[in-house]
């Protein structure tokens, strides 16, 4: 089953199910009306299991992410963790020119105040999650991003806690960051927490 | 004597500024990793590059990765520029050797600038167009005197021919580095006595050397059972036979020389070993 199916999907396929072999119970020409009810309550009750089973499924299914960027908040590249090879791309550019993009909308609209937390791009969202010290962007092709938005939450609290002393100010040691590594495979594998 | 060689990863922000019109792109353009072009610094005040370099210190090898912010020259976009400059850990000022006003702003706008900023960094003077300036003009004599005065190496450069820009970068990424020195503990008394202690010892170098322990650990485990390591009882033949391959997979996330010279070194401290 495809990970990016959407619940709605499920329910509009459930619900033809159900049509089909409740016209089926009332065309079909059962001698008494015992049967005929019988065979509806089976046909509710299947569709039911069947929406309730896709539905737990739906939810168990974590959100895929393409790409994660762990970065300072002045735009150094930390870690770097992507499911694609893209050769012609420059993740330090890249992380660097998000940066840049993230200054200029926070310049450009003061007023608002906050921090830029989303951006889409046809099929592609970028979710930003940010710290006193860290800035993380998770890059997703599939949509159901509430999970994935906690998730981007707890690894940057936790993150902040076990490195953000060592990152305040910090002087481009990139051994510094040794252990960061398990967290966020974790939060790349869908499993964090 | 041993000599161990302990390689550094390290990553800086450095920010070029200037009037507009200097050359501050131009003189990236050919000496850094450019992928977006340069209609950006108009859009978004700013566009990012890189520029690796290796130093060397005693004991130590460091590999620096400098992420170079061009920001937009026209002074009155101040808060795009502050928000940029945040944590700029170095700073390369561009002057215009053919505008003297240029070269003048460096120290009555700019540095102040800088300083409020971000405080004091490592910065590099770079007068440039140095080709199609007189030999002691207003705008050279200036430069020179700013640089002597905030104790600033000043180059004169050229984007056109390139002359002193690779040294201007060079100069800077070593101001960057004043302070990093080799932190591994140095000594004979520190050397693992059994091969035992040595085999643990070279295990925990190359996964901190590697950076990425889970893969460094799976390299370890497939080069000891290629060698036929019983990591319980090793035997010197074995661990020397695992040492190669350790030192192939270095020389690819590393450097051939870094390899060669933890490879010398392993195998000394495995041949000295006791057992």
């Amino acid at each position: 089953m495809q990970r990016d199916v959407k619940i709605e999907t499920l329910i509009v396929m459930s619900v033809c199910v159900f049509v089909a072999l409740a016209v089926t119970a009332f065309v079909v020409p059962f001698e008494d009306d015992n049967t005929r009810i019988f065979f509806v309550a089976l046909a509710a009750v299947l569709v039911s299991i069947n929406v309730a089973g896709f539905f737990m499924v739906w939810k168990a299914s974590p959100t895929i992410i393409d790409e994660i960027f762990l970065m300072t908040p002045d735009g150094r590249l930390l870690k770097h963790y992507t499911r694609r090879l893209k050769p012609d791309q420059d993740d330090d550019i890249l992380a660097g020119m998000l940066t840049a993009v993230q200054n200029f909308i926070k310049e450009s609209f003061e007023e608002a105040g906050g921090r830029l937390k989303e951006i889409r791009f046809e099929n592609y969202d970028i979710f930003i999650s940010h710290s006193k010290s860290i800035v993380i962007a998770a890059i997703i092709s599939t949509k159901k991003p509430e999970k994935l938005r906690t998730q981007m939450r707890l690894v940057t609290e936790d993150i902040e806690k076990h490195f953000g002393h060592k990152l305040t100010n910090w002087a481009g040691d990139k051994s510094d960051l040794v252990g960061v590594d398990i967290i966020m495979k974790k939060l790349l594998a869908g499993k964090y927490r | 004597m041993r000599s161990w060689m302990e390689l550094k990863e390290l990553l800086k922000k450095v920010v070029l500024l200037g009037d507009g019109a200097v050359g501050k792109t131009s003189l990236t353009a050919r000496y850094v990793v450019n992928k977006f072009d340069d209609k950006y610094i108009a859009t978004i005040g700013t566009k990012v590059s890189k520029k690796d370099m290796q130093l060397t210190k005693p004991n130590l090898i460091i590999n620096l990765r400098m992420m170079i912010w061009d920001i937009l020259g026209q002074k009155e976009y101040s808060k795009i520029r502050t928000a940029s400059l945040s944590g700029a850990q170095g700073v390369i000022l561009v002057g215009d050797l053919t505008r003297p006003e240029t070269v003048k702003s460096l120290e009555a706008f700019w540095i102040p600038e800088i300083e409020a900023a971000v405080g004091k960094v490592p910065t590099v003077l770079v007068g440039n167009k140095c080709d199609l300036a007189d030999k002691g003009s207003m705008s050279i004599t200036v430069l020179e005197s700013i640089g002597q005065n905030l104790e600033y190496p000043t180059f004169l450069a050229s984007a056109k021919t390139g002359e002193n820009v690779e040294n201007a970068f060079a100069t800077l990424g070593e101001m960057l580095v004043t302070d990093v020195v080799a932190s591994r503990p140095k000594g004979a008394e520190e050397l693992p006595q059994t091969l035992s202690e040595a085999v643990d010892f070279i295990i925990q170098d190359f996964c901190a050397q590697y950076g990425d322990l889970e893969k460094a650990m799976l390299i370890v485990q497939h080069q000891f059972e290629e060698a036929g390591v019983d990591i319980r009882k090793p035997s010197k033949d074995a661990v020397l036979q695992a040492l190669e391959g350790l030192a192939k997979a270095e020389e690819l996330s590393l450097t051939k020389t870094v390899a060669a010279v933890n490879l010398e070194e392993r195998q000394r401290m495995v041949i000295l070993a006791k057992g």
